[in-house]
């Protein structure tokens, strides 16, 4: 690992910034990662247990002689699926707590006072509709509560299954019965895994990864879900518009604010704010020509997805914005925000504010953040940020790279620009009806959706890049999320000009219905998004998810959220490629389980696949073979 | 089978014929037999277009065989798909033009067979100034004369040029169509192969007023696709040569509507049962809007009728 350019990145901006920081004199993710080799392998086979006070317990596997038990007695297989398990309830349980702020969000929103309100009405009716709430000779506030509290009981009902499974298809519902996976209430679950996973309790693997994939399904059909679903009410269902994005979308000359982390709640006060008449005069008066607002990371393709907030980067790049020398605040929530910015702020004027009671940086500067009073807050934020523009010192660095893109393609917006190909006369219009033809017809070979993080494992965004470029060369339409979306609009695959990357059958339905062959579809919790397209494909076609000509992959993950993302596609039958091994190869039982045996029970299963070039050939083998099952 | 692969096996047969048919006409004429279509600076259309190559005799066309065996590749996949569409599109023309190369006169009354470059020269006009608005190819069966009727006249009425081949010939003459290049309907034949002639139509359109270089086959297919505004309605059973057909159709740009159960693609194949509603479905799909004023008379009225010779016993 003594390589002089560790940063393997294919996105020049990030190469750049890294030799500049490295010039600079500071300690960036990748030097981290150098240091840290070689990472322990007990720890990366997923070998090492520290669930109670008689451990820390290893098995030895290269030697004959070492432990092949904890000191419990938990063997191999246990130990590596009750750390697996606790992965996926701490991914759950991050995207949870995220759709349950956004619940409360609606709650407030519903109420008279607050700077929230339902923006999106048919949205909010259409989700009473589906759980029977009485929307007749009712305002829409106290339907949006009455939906709120409803969405807010889904964490902790005592009895019943999770609401929105019936958007489920129900041949995928009743596997999830049969198997006892479906889930209850979200919190539960997680609570449950936690459980089963202390010290003697579960010891049956296949026991504990069906509690893990319960919990998994609760993040994706619940916490999750909810996250996307009252987002789009309260902030508005997404719609295609343009944006820039990487590190060239920060401006010299203006206030640059940098919102990152996961939460719209805050992301979409501080869009608000950062267009206050009153600010951007006070802006203009410490000699800024305005307030340049820009996202990285989940936050930023919320407000992307909204308003076409330009997106400065992707998990890896957090350092580097702010390395830049031009990032006057950055603010922050929850979820995937390195420690290490605190460090790193300290080189340069930029003021790291943190937001939320749950994420406390130490050396950052807390200014809590509330619901009740969000734009107000968010207005005290930016101020703090404009005020910070004097202080910069003069060592501005910020790379030229920019790139075009679209974005905004929720399912909503997907289901609209199908109509384009619909013939009035002919067919029914708000269906799926022509992705579905386009897939039959073979015009499409099918879809993959592209998800996860940054890691480096792999040379940073080319797990994206190169596995999108690779399927829709093969007509495989891509869907992607997250920090897949960032690096996949860095590299141009957002623009209308990307279709020169596509087969033939792409590139017809990319310029018929004037879309990119990537879509972005939003965040992580935005997954969700993903889930109902499918569920509504499948129901359309009369059949389960796990019949359809789909993959999934994140060729980059790196987070537990992205277990639990893995672990519910699976649950709901996506065949799903990972790049980067999760800590389970420990144990052979269990890896034979995931990648194999879980086929037949749940009809997804994992893969992994470091190299995205055989990734996205597996992913076409399985496409093909699905299509052969269907007979298209 | 997918659709593809009834494409596919479509194009085999279609070039498996066209092989035969070459083979027999050689056997006949030689292989220094001339082939030509009558008055046309073209040669071979299609081929011209697409390779740049003048054919003029029987060997040149049993060479070509090889070319179109070369886009035929049974890989699934929506560019295959459209190349073997167009090696149908060729298969047809060498069959068509081995009709020439034997026989004195290939075809007479009703049908015109190969159109000539001064009748692709005086539409020019009209089409571009849009007093054409469109160009129909109604091939097949209608399940009656009268439906076969509503259909061509829906069109007629409209000013659209329309071509007709097969068994459709016969139920337009039944249904009392008025007929002719003047009234903007033109039979073609009756064996499926003579659609190529009206493919020729719009290839020469491209030579000729698109100024489309021969053997750019880019540009050639973005010109149809852009600028002539044709589609194609299918009617009855649809056998894999018109099927395959149909694919080279959709190469060209144009869309294919048919009353047949296929699967269908979005916006290029469309189903469409309801005869009532095939000719709004046709002109949507190939977004030909049209200006009219609908003047509610008795009779059709539409420049189509410009022409019309009004008989004695009329």
């Amino acid at each position: 690992m003594k390589e002089t350019n560790f940063c393997k990145s294919c996105d020049n901006a990030t190469v750049k910034m890294y030799e500049y920081a490295k010039e600079m004199g500071l300690e960036t993710i990748w030097d981290r990662a150098q240091a840290m080799q070689p990472q322990c392998g007990f720890g990366e086979m997923g070998l090492c247990c520290t669930n109670c006070s008689m451990g820390p317990c290893r098995i030895v596997k290269i030697t004959e002689d070492g432990p092949k038990k904890g000191i419990c007695g938990a063997t191999e297989d246990t130990i590596v699926s009750r750390n697996f398990a606790r992965a996926v309830a701490a991914g759950a349980a991050a995207h949870s707590d995220h759709g349950r702020d956004i619940a409360q969000a609606l709650y407030h929103a519903a109420l008279e006072e607050g700077d929230y309100e339902v923006r999106d009405k048919d949205k909010l009716l259409k989700i009473a509709k589906e759980w029977n709430v009485k929307v007749e000779n009712r305002s829409l506030k106290e339907i949006a509560r009455e939906v709120a509290l409803m969405a807010l009981e889904e964490f902790g009902k005592p009895f019943g299954k999770l609401r929105f499974l019936g958007r489920a298809p129900e041949k995928r519902r009743v596997i999830w019965d049969e198997l006892g996976i479906s889930p209850r209430a979200i919190d539960r679950e997680v609570v449950q895994v936690m459980h089963s996973t202390h010290m003697g309790c579960d010891a049956d693997y296949r026991n504990i990864i069906n509690q893990a994939a319960k919990a998994a399904l609760s993040d994706g059909w619940g916490g999750s879900m909810i996250g996307t679903e009252l987002s789009d009410v309260i902030f508005g269902t997404p719609v295609p518009k343009k944006t820039q994005a990487n590190l060239g979308v920060l401006k010299e000359n203006y206030v640059n604010i940098i919102v990152h982390g996961h939460e719209p709640t805050l992301s979409e006060a501080i869009v608000i704010a950062s267009k206050d008449p009153e600010l951007i005069e006070l802006a203009q008066k410490q000699g800024a020509e305005g307030i340049n607002l820009a996202g990285m990371c989940c936050t930023g393709n919320e407000i992307t997805m909204r308003h076409g907030v330009p997106m400065a980067g992707n998990f890896f790049q957090q350092e580097l914005a702010i390395a830049t020398g031009a990032v006057d605040a950055m603010v922050v929530d929850v979820q995937c925000i390195m420690p290490s910015l605190s460090e790193i702020v300290k080189c340069y004027h930029t003021k790291l504010i943190t937001t939320s009671l749950k994420a406390k940086v130490p050396g950052a500067i807390h200014m809590e953040f509330d619901e009740e009073k969000a734009v107000e807050i968010a207005k005290k934020i930016v101020r703090e940020a404009v005020l910070n523009y004097k202080n910069r010192k003069q060592k501005i660095y910020i790379p030229e790279e920019k790139a075009q893109g679209y974005v905004g393609y929720s399912y909503e917006a997907i289901l609209k620009i199908l109509d384009k190909v619909t013939n009035s006369f002919a067919h029914p219009a708000g269906t799926v009806k022509p992705l579905v033809d386009a897939m039959k017809s073979g015009v499409l070979r099918g879809a993959a959706a592209i998800v996860g993080c940054n890691n480096h494992k792999v040379p940073h965004d080319s797990g994206h890049v190169t596995l999108a470029k690779e399927l829709i060369k093969r007509d495989i339409l891509v869907v992607t999320t997250g920090c897949g979306a960032h690096a996949c609009i860095k590299a141009g695959l957002m623009s209308m000009d990307a279709v020169n990357y596509c087969g033939k059958g792409l590139a017809t339905c990319c310029e018929l219905l004037e879309i990119p062959p990537v879509l972005h579809m939003g965040s992580c919790v935005d997954i969700s998004r993903i889930l109902t397209l499918l569920s509504d494909v499948a129901k359309y076609m009369g059949m389960d998810i796990s019949d359809l000509p789909v993959a999934a992959a994140a060729p980059e993950w790196m987070s537990e959220k992205a277990q639990s993302i893995g672990l519910y596609a699976v649950s709901s039958g996506i065949y799903v490629v990972l790049g980067v091994a999760p800590a389970i190869t420990g144990s052979e039982t269990v890896v034979n389980y995931l990648t194999s045996d879980i086929e037949k029970i749940l009809g997804g299963r994992f893969e992994v696949e470091s190299d995205p070039v055989k990734a996205a050939e597996k992913i076409v083998y399985h496409i093909e073979m699905k299509r052969k099952m269907l007979g298209i | 089978m997918t659709l593809f692969d009834i494409i596919f096996t479509g194009s085999k047969q279609a070039l498996e014929a066209a092989k035969g048919v070459v083979q027999d006409a050689i056997s006949k004429k030689g292989e220094e037999g001339k082939v030509a279509f009558p008055e046309t600076a073209y040669s071979l259309p299609t081929f011209y277009a697409a390779t740049g190559k003048k054919l003029g005799t029987l060997k040149d066309l049993k060479d070509a065989l090889s070319i179109v065996e070369s886009l035929i590749v049974e890989e699934q996949s929506l560019e295959k798909a459209l190349n073997a569409g167009l090696a149908t599109a060729l298969s047809a023309e060498i069959i068509e033009a081995c009709k020439y190369a034997t026989q004195e006169k290939p075809y007479s009354e009703p049908c015109a067979g190969f159109i000539s470059d001064a009748i692709i020269r005086s539409l020019g006009v009209p089409l571009v100034t849009g007093d054409i608005p469109g160009v129909a190819v109604v091939i097949g069966e209608a399940p009656s004369a009268e439906e076969a009727g509503k259909v061509i006249k829906g069109y007629q009425n409209k000013g659209l040029l329309v071509f007709l081949v097969g068994k459709i010939i016969d139920q337009a003459i039944e249904a009392k169509v008025k007929m002719g290049l003047e009234l903007r309907v033109i039979p073609l034949g009756y064996d499926v192969t003579s659609v190529i002639h009206v493919v020729t139509v719009a290839i020469r359109a491209a030579l000729i007023f698109g100024n489309v270089q021969p053997g750019n086959l880019g540009d050639l297919l973005k010109y149809t696709k852009e600028r002539v505004p044709a589609f194609v309605n299918a009617l009855g059973p649809l056998s894999e040569i018109v099927v395959s057909a149909g694919a080279g159709a959709i190469a060209l740009g144009f869309p294919v509507i048919t009353d047949q159960e296929v699967q269908e693609v979005p916006h290029y194949l469309i189903v469409q049962k309801d005869y009532e509603k095939m000719v709004a479905t046709s002109l949507e799909a190939r977004n030909i809007k049209i200006k009219i004023t609908e003047i509610p008379i008795p009779v059709g009225f539409a420049a189509a009728f410009e022409g019309e010779r009004v008989r004695k016993e009329d």
